[in-house]
């Protein structure tokens, strides 16, 4: 081997050797466990020192006749349907505002900033709190300024999952008004410039320069929040449950329920294939929309 | 190449965790003394030999139950060190499974959380069968006054009954003094219960006194339902809960009660409904007298309370109560099952129930002298020796292997029945057709 060869196979261990402590941990945790999962789609296991029975597609089959998980799917796409917008919309606003150099910026931003790596347990008990029907000072306003009967948020079917989008939003959009701050230093002032010479107004830049530059960025954030969307499950465990009934259980909740506490684990193990698919279907349409709909940069 | 290396290890990947899946391991029986031979228990304990023993339990910082028995037996006998697994009550289920499910040898003992769990543990093989070990000691079951009978699974005795606890009445002496009324007796129906949970209500807004607290469990309605011993949560119609519910609807709606909604999302607890006087009557569990007598120690309230039997439905005689068995098992992969079984023993013994009986904890074991010693217990009031007297005891909920699949469907029902949500009828239809599809499973 001549020693260019050698060098190059050199730089390649050398390289090989920073990442496979990583990817040996991405095996054993994530690769290897979803494999695992994809073969337990087909089988039917309570998770003991039992045998494993192969019952082919018997579990997608019974899947689409449980009333529950036909419940959970729609409660997920409703929930995704609106906290995804409504988080892209608080995130790019703010980071729109919070993008200037006035003194004290930082310290707004962090305070924006700091839902997103609050605990979730707290964050929930205080807005339970907060919504609570007959006390919570969110009814408390609303009858002071003359809604005679508030809803009962959390203890009402209607309104329990606004009351998770509600705090979703205002957990998650810090971290998206972050990413949108890093992508807004990288429009370039001339184009404001220009604009301001032509007569634009703050309103029309916004409109006819700061979105068209985001865009690459937005369709990073619609895909991240929509992953984000279809996993939801701790806010909604901690906050109400899954209920009143049905109202709040997602699709993780159901594959949570199955597989702990029915001790199902292929049905389990089916339902979060269903998962699996719907959020790649969703990701594929949002990556080639994106060939299509970017912006030149 | 590369994308041919790429596959390969897929490939391994895939059958690797695809032969790991399908090895079919024919279940074991849980092992019989039979290997040990008949010495062995006595040479563990006596022996200067250090033996450990791991018991699970749960919410230690709240209740002595496991704490006393623990320490009444490494008295006994000292060169037994236990160690107590301790989690938090709502995760301890979870919690368990996890441990069970990795195959270990510890927890050596088992509490059994909700006597339910204990059928999918004897599915899945992880209790070991305590026959041998019974007939050997020549254990005496009447003692259990047919506890134990209940907990047979498949005609085999696998736990023993640690702890009961039954549903009673508790009150507020200074709430009833203030009004003058008298106190609950110990022979009360449910319709003169609620006469009297009106009669104390008064007030408005921080100063209200509610007649009556109840929970937010399901059991709070279903208990009072099954009482008679005519129903149970795995009939296949509840029909028999309507004019409970029509009870608990009513209370809350005319305000005796605080309102289900309210209790739910505030995560609002019983022990603090009653320390803080906000009831004058709570019905609930027997487990509630430690927790009282020591909250007073602790001097986190300072008024008068009492307890007397639970109301009854009529035609049945005062005296009869629902509640759960504590049960206790043997890990069946455990390292010193023989050392395991002395504890589990001693603990179901009347010797051990004294000792629970000694620090406020309700002893599954019951006689007279159990009896005088939980009412002769520091802090218990004097006038409430009556319910600790159980005439006539039934499972709040049945053993059995579908019960965990069909509680979490008819308490979801229950949740939008008590806020409203249905009305009664298409609420107790739901329960019915959503409980007969878990059944089916």
């Amino acid at each position: 081997m001549n020693s260019r060869r050698k060098k190059a196979l050199k730089t390649n261990l050398i390289g090989y050797s920073f990442i496979i402590p990583s990817f040996i941990g991405y095996v054993i945790f994530i690769f290897i466990p979803v494999c695992f999962s994809f073969l337990l789609s087909v089988m039917k296991w309570d998770g003991s020192d039992a045998p494993m029975e192969f019952v082919g597609l018997q579990n997608f089959t019974k899947l689409f006749h449980d009333s529950t998980f036909i419940i959970s799917l729609q409660n997920t796409v409703w929930y995704a349907l609106f906290t995804v917008p409504l988080t892209l919309a608080a995130a790019m606003l703010t980071a729109v505002l919070l993008n200037s150099k006035i003194k004290g910026i930082v310290a707004y931003r962090t305070v924006f900033f700091f839902p997103y790596v609050a605990s979730l347990v707290a964050v929930g008990a205080v807005w339970n709190m907060l919504f609570q029907p007959e006390f919570g000072p969110v009814n408390e306003f609303l009858k002071w300024i003359g809604i005679v009967s508030p809803p009962k948020w959390t203890a009402s079917v209607d309104w329990a999952m606004w009351v998770i989008i509600i705090v979703s939003v205002w957990k998650y959009m810090g971290y998206y008004m972050v990413v949108y701050l890093a992508a807004l230093q990288g429009i370039s002032d001339d184009l404001y410039e220009a604009a301001g010479i032509d007569g634009a107004t703050g309103l029309k830049k916004l409109w006819y320069i700061t979105i068209p530059m985001l865009t690459p960025t937005t369709f990073f954030v619609v895909i991240m929040l929509t992953i984000q969307c279809f996993k939801v499950f701790d806010l909604i465990y901690v906050m109400t449950g899954g209920g009143p009934g049905r109202a709040t259980n997602v699709l993780v909740n159901h594959i949570y329920n199955a597989a702990f506490i029915d001790f199902k684990f292929g049905y389990a193990s089916a339902s979060a294939m269903v998962l699996f698919v719907f959020v790649l279907l969703v990701t594929l349409i949002q990556l080639h929309g994106e060939r299509k709909f970017t912006d030149f940069v | 190449m590369k994308a041919r290396i790429l596959a390969i290890l897929s490939l391994a990947a895939v059958s690797l965790a695809g032969c790991g899946g399908q090895t079919t391991k024919a279940p074991e029986p849980g092992g019989s003394l039979a290997e040990t031979g008949t010495t062995a228990v006595d040479t563990t304990l006596a022996s200067d030999e250090k033996v450990k023993l791991t018991v699970s339990t749960w919410d230690n910082e709240s209740s002595p139950q496991f704490k006393s028995i623990a320490n009444a037996f490494m008295e006994k006998y000292p060169n037994v060190e236990i160690e107590l697994i301790d989690t938090q009550s709502a995760e301890y289920n979870n919690k368990l499974t996890v441990m069970l499910a990795g195959g270990d040898s510890d927890p050596d003992v088992i509490m059994v959380k909700d006597a339910e769990t204990q059928v999918t543990m004897k599915d899945k093989n992880q209790l070991l069968d305590l026959t041998d070990y019974i007939q050997k000691d020549s254990i005496d079951r009447s003692i259990y006054a047919g506890a134990e009978e209940q907990l047979k699974m498949d005609g085999i005795q696998y736990t023993l009954p640690f702890r009961k606890d039954w549903y009673v009445l508790y009150y507020n002496k200074d709430l009833f003094d203030q009004v003058g009324v008298e106190y609950p007796g110990d022979d009360m129906t449910w319709d003169e219960y609620e006469e009297l949970a009106r009669k104390m209500t008064s007030g408005e807004g921080s100063s209200k006194v509610y007649g009556t607290h109840h929970h937010t469990w399901m059991a709070m309605v279903s208990n009072w339902a099954v009482q008679d011993g005519k129903n149970t949560l795995m009939s296949e119609d509840y029909e028999f809960l309507k004019g409970w519910y029509e009870q608990a609807l009513r209370l809350q709606d005319d305000k005796i009660v605080q309102s289900y909604a309210n209790l739910k999302t505030g995560s609002i607890h019983y022990i603090s409904v009653f320390e803080q006087q906000q009831c004058a009557m709570m019905p609930m569990g027997s487990w509630f007298i430690s927790t009282l007598i020591q909250d007073k120690k602790d001097g986190k309230y300072d008024f008068e309370w009492g307890v007397a039997k639970l109301p009854h439905p009529d035609g049945i005689p005062a005296g009869s109560t629902m509640g759960a068995v504590t049960p206790v098992g043997i890990n069946a992969k455990s390292d010193v099952p023989d050392t395991a079984w002395e504890f589990v023993k001693f603990a179901c013994s009347q010797e051990g129930a004294l000792v629970l009986a000694q620090n406020g904890v309700f002893p599954a074991a019951t006689s007279a002298a159990i009896v005088e010693a939980l009412s002769s217990m520091e802090g218990f009031p004097e006038d409430s020796k009556g319910a600790l007297e159980v005439t006539n005891f039934v499972f709040d909920r049945p053993l059995d292997a579908k019960m965990a699949s069909v509680r979490k469907v008819i308490e979801e029902e229950h949740d939008l029945l008590m806020i409203g949500e249905v009305d009664i009828d298409t609420g107790i239809a739901n329960m019915n057709g959503r409980a007969a599809e878990a059944r089916a499973e």
